[in-house]
């Protein structure tokens, strides 16, 4: 009741600042600034949504007789099943680590994000090559060494991209619960086991209920993600709406139907989008202050060993055979003479040209995206109206807009309008702006958040106006905000394929299309070395992220 | 603020930096007659793998001109093409068939080139005002797993590949595949529209599954995944190479079949091409008696140029009953080819 009162007045006391801020002037040229960065990541999406509704109505006839309903339904049970399965690994993890006296848990608590430096394709590479009937690693050792003719469950269809999807994409749900936990007040679940409550009971009725907001937000963001995932269902040959968008794009020269089936997907994203954003509206208001200390871990006693031996095979599966099996072929791949001279050619053009490439564009990605995040993020954050939250919003539909959607309207917009960026690099680092451009704004409006107004407004009051005080003490002053959504763009343009794969100029190559290129001609060990250099480099962001407790 | 100067001074260094990594626009074409140097952008739709050995080599003449590649699809790269026509950004583009050429020489997107041996290239293999060239020929083929088929067993025929006995036991490239797409086109050709729509859905009936690409296709028949996978010759050699336990037919060769489909792939010289003199030193490498030797020992081929030997595991073309259907005609069915592919669900 307490909580419910103080709740209550946080929110009040905030309302009424809000209106106190709210009177204040917009600063034309931050408000411009603004609608230019929210126009640019807005344009793909409409003009792409403009193609698919004048596409020719023979297009939209031949796609409603054969492929959309199928589509949806592959694309639909894909997201629920994944999106459930993170969120039950995910929330299970995270107690197990953050609440109980698990064995190891200062270790498990990296161990267990470290898959987000890894793209969940790669994963899928290594799995299909272990586990493919008759032909994989596991089935053919079993079948040699023993004479056992095991051919265990496919890799491949439904379940196996559930599973693999699952395994790669929990940690957001994990990351996100693990925080609310470790924050979570020890007096509520106290309460509850004072009125009687087994610990079990606490969980269901007190605990989780408490972390629902930010669980749905999590749940979320991984169901955008699936419908976005293009290299692990093509692998996996799971066809979902993205998958056939690049088959379209890859297999006809009419983009119509590419521009109708990419309008479908972004409907049902922006559908997602919109309810992950008012979720975060609402959890705002129910976050408590309080007097806050550690809830002691609860004993597993004889779940013990059972849960560690969960979290040892999720580590397993996530990082050590991946790691394991992706040195070996690269070793393979060093002592195998025609493999070695493959290697040497591509490293002679090289493998250092595509990690060159890899880090300038996702670099500078990163750089563009936070900084034009800022002007949106401070009006959003010091102007709190309904056109900046607009703008805010606006800017997240990259959450909405898969890596083959994102290429495809940048096609048909630099096929129309914009000839001169064909053909550049640049178009590539484009995309990745606008894809990743909601991981950017959100980070600047958290960090910006943090800020005290106060401190510009004594740079006002001191005869600076808002531009000036913006540059010379916002900016400053939140810099390690903004370097942690610098390092978020950074790891995910990283990790980026489809788009890449679509934009890409002659001769552009980035480690990820390399990996993807090799491994999809079956060409294994000479993908190991790019895919071990990615998931290195992708490493050093997501260390400096997770110690910085962001992501 | 003394503390703003290191600060913007630090981002600007950033910005500086990053801005100087960034390749820069390609620079205006070079001076007539000037030694050709310089990017080559090669639009490939063969893969990298099959392309790059004979690159190399070019390069290894060469060592002034750099070749850009961007390999993919057929239809992707000529899609692309269509939409660069204003501003064109390749040089070359090299196809796996002669449909997509054919198709892009009616477009506008070539520039004709006559290699410096045009004796090289048999007429039936290119095009008549030398907007596009063959360059090797391919035959489509049905290949094995012995462990799993005796010989006696293979099919004979592609059509035999919609018969109950193989459901669940065939692998093919799908309709991305410019190799498939053709093969499509031509049977369209020989046994009609009615029959390549019931042969199509008796594939799909079978279960076939459709791969990106041939080298899966090869590497799951090869472990035995699959049974039986219709590919291009050479991706049984290669296959064979590798060790693995399969055999190839040639299909259709009794009395009254259609014969052995075979595609060529083909080249030709993009129109506003930046660096039309590098691209049509390429040309005439790929046709020399040195480049024609490489497809045939790297990659198995059949080279188009007369005279040039086979690999000796090599069935030769000539004695095979081969299918006869008109690559113009096919290239003009091409779109309606793939709308086909696309309603049946092929994927």
């Amino acid at each position: 009741m307490a909580n419910l009162i103080v709740a209550s007045l946080v929110g009040l006391q905030s309302r009424w600042r809000e209106r106190q801020i709210g009177k204040r002037r917009l600063s034309r040229p931050l408000l411009l600034a603004a609608l230019a960065v929210a126009a640019l990541v807005a344009t793909p999406l409409a003009y792409l949504l403009l193609r698919a509704a004048t596409a020719p109505a023979e297009t939209w006839a031949r796609l409603l007789q054969t492929r959309l309903l199928g589509l949806l339904t592959n694309t639909l049970a894909l997201m629920a099943a994944v999106t459930l399965g993170t969120v039950v690994l995910g929330v299970a993890l995270a107690w197990l680590v953050e609440r109980t006296d698990l064995p190891g848990r200062p270790v498990w608590r990296w161990l267990l994000a470290v898959p987000l430096a890894m793209p969940a394709f790669i994963g899928a590479v290594v799995h299909v090559a272990l586990l493919r009937p008759r032909g994989g690693i596991v089935p053919r050792f079993l079948a040699e060494t023993l004479g056992v003719d095991w051919q265990g469950p496919s890799p491949f269809g439904f379940w196996g991209a559930a599973f693999m999807l699952t395994l790669f994409m929990y940690p957001y749900v994990y990351l996100l619960s693990a925080a609310a936990f470790r924050n979570l007040h020890a007096s509520l679940e106290e309460a509850a086991r004072s009125l009687g409550r087994n610990a079990w009971q606490t969980l269901w009725t007190v605990t989780l209920p408490v972390l629902r907001p930010g669980l749905a937000a999590g749940a979320l963001l991984v169901a955008l993600d699936v419908l976005a995932e293009y290299g692990t269902v093509a692998l996996l040959r799971y066809e979902t709406f993205s998958a056939a968008i690049f088959l379209q794009l890859s297999g006809r020269y009419d983009r119509s139907a590419a521009a109708i089936l990419s309008g479908g997907l972004v409907v049902i994203a922006l559908a997602v989008l919109a309810i992950e954003l008012w979720l975060q509206g609402r959890a705002r208001a129910e976050q408590v202050g309080g007097h806050w200390r550690p809830a002691p871990p609860q004993p597993l006693r004889a779940w013990r060993w059972p849960a560690f031996a969960l979290v040892a095979a999720v580590s397993l599966a996530t990082v050590f055979v991946p790691v394991t099996v992706l040195a070996a072929w690269t070793v393979q791949g060093l002592r195998d003479g025609p493999t070695l001279a493959e290697l040497d050619r591509a490293a002679g053009r090289g493998l250092g040209h595509y990690l060159f490439n890899s880090l300038w564009s996702a670099g500078l990605a990163a750089g563009l995206a936070v900084a034009l995040s800022v002007p949106v993020a401070y009006l959003a954050v010091r102007y709190p109206r309904w056109t900046s939250r607009g703008l805010s919003h606006l800017c997240q539909v990259g959450y909405a807009l898969p890596g083959v959607v994102v290429a495809l309207s940048l096609i048909l917009l630099t096929n129309t309008a914009l000839p001169a960026l064909r053909g550049l690099p640049l178009v590539v680092v484009l995309a990745y702006v606008v894809r990743h451009m909601p991981q950017a704004v959100r980070s600047s409006q958290a960090a910006l958040a943090q800020l005290a107004p106060s401190l510009e407004e004594a740079g006002r009051s001191l005869g600076r106006d808002s531009l000036n005080v913006l540059l010379t003490v916002t900016v400053p002053l939140i810099f390690p905000g903004l370097l942690a959504g610098a390092a978020l763009v950074f790891l995910t343009s990283l990790k980026e394929l489809p788009a890449t794969l679509l934009l890409r100029p002659a001769g552009f190559d980035t480690l990820a299309v390399r990996v993807w290129l090799a491994a999809n001609d079956g060409l294994y060990p000479q993908a190991a070395p790019a895919a071990l250099l990615l998931t290195l480099c992708a490493a050093v962001p997501l260390a400096f992220l997770l110690r910085r407790g962001r992501i | 603020m003394p503390a703003l100067k290191p600060f913007i001074l630090k981002l600007t260094l950033v910005a500086g930096l990053l801005a100087a990594c960034a390749p820069t626009a390609p620079t205006a074409p070079p001076e007539p007659g000037a030694a050709p140097a310089g990017d080559l952008v090669l639009y490939s739709g063969r893969s990298e793998a099959l392309i790059q050995p004979v690159i190399d080599q070019f390069q290894a003449l060469y060592p002034d001109i750099n070749v850009a590649l961007k390999a993919g699809s057929n239809s992707e790269l000529a899609a692309a093409l269509l939409e660069e026509r204003a501003n064109p950004q390749a040089d070359l583009f090299l196809t796996t068939e002669l449909m997509t050429v054919q198709k892009m020489a009616n477009e506008g997107v070539f520039q004709p080139y006559q290699p410096g041996t045009p004796d090289a290239v048999p007429a039936d293999y290119h095009h008549p005002d030398w907007l596009w060239t063959g360059l090797t020929l391919r035959a489509r083929v049905l290949i094995y797993n012995t462990q799993l088929v005796t010989p006696a067993a293979a099919p004979q025929s592609v059509l035999d590949l919609t018969k109950p006995e193989w459901r669940g036991q065939l692998a093919a490239a799908g309709s991305t595949n410019g190799g498939f797409q053709a093969h499509v086109a031509a049977l369209r050709q020989l046994i009609g529209d009615a029959a390549t729509t019931a042969w199509l859905t008796g594939l799909s009936a079978n279960e076939v599954q459709f791969f990106g690409g041939h080298t899966d296709v090869r590497k799951a028949v090869g472990a035995g995944e699959f049974q039986v996978g219709l590919v291009n010759h050479y991706y049984y050699h290669l296959q064979k190479a590798e060790g693995s336990p399969v055999a190839v037919v040639y299909p259709d060769q009794g009395e009254g079949q259609m014969g052995v489909v075979v595609n060529a792939t083909g080249i030709g010289v993009i129109a506003g091409a930046r660096h039309a003199a590098a691209a049509g030193l390429f040309i005439d490498y790929l046709l020399s008696p040195e480049g024609q030797q490489l497809f045939a020992e790297l990659n198995y081929e059949y080279p188009v140029r007369p005279g040039v030997p086979l690999h000796p595991e090599v069935q030769p073309l000539t004695g095979l009953r081969l299918a006869a259907f008109d690559v113009v005609a096919a290239a003009d069915s091409l779109e309606s080819t793939l709308d086909l592919l696309e309603t049946l669900g092929i994927p």
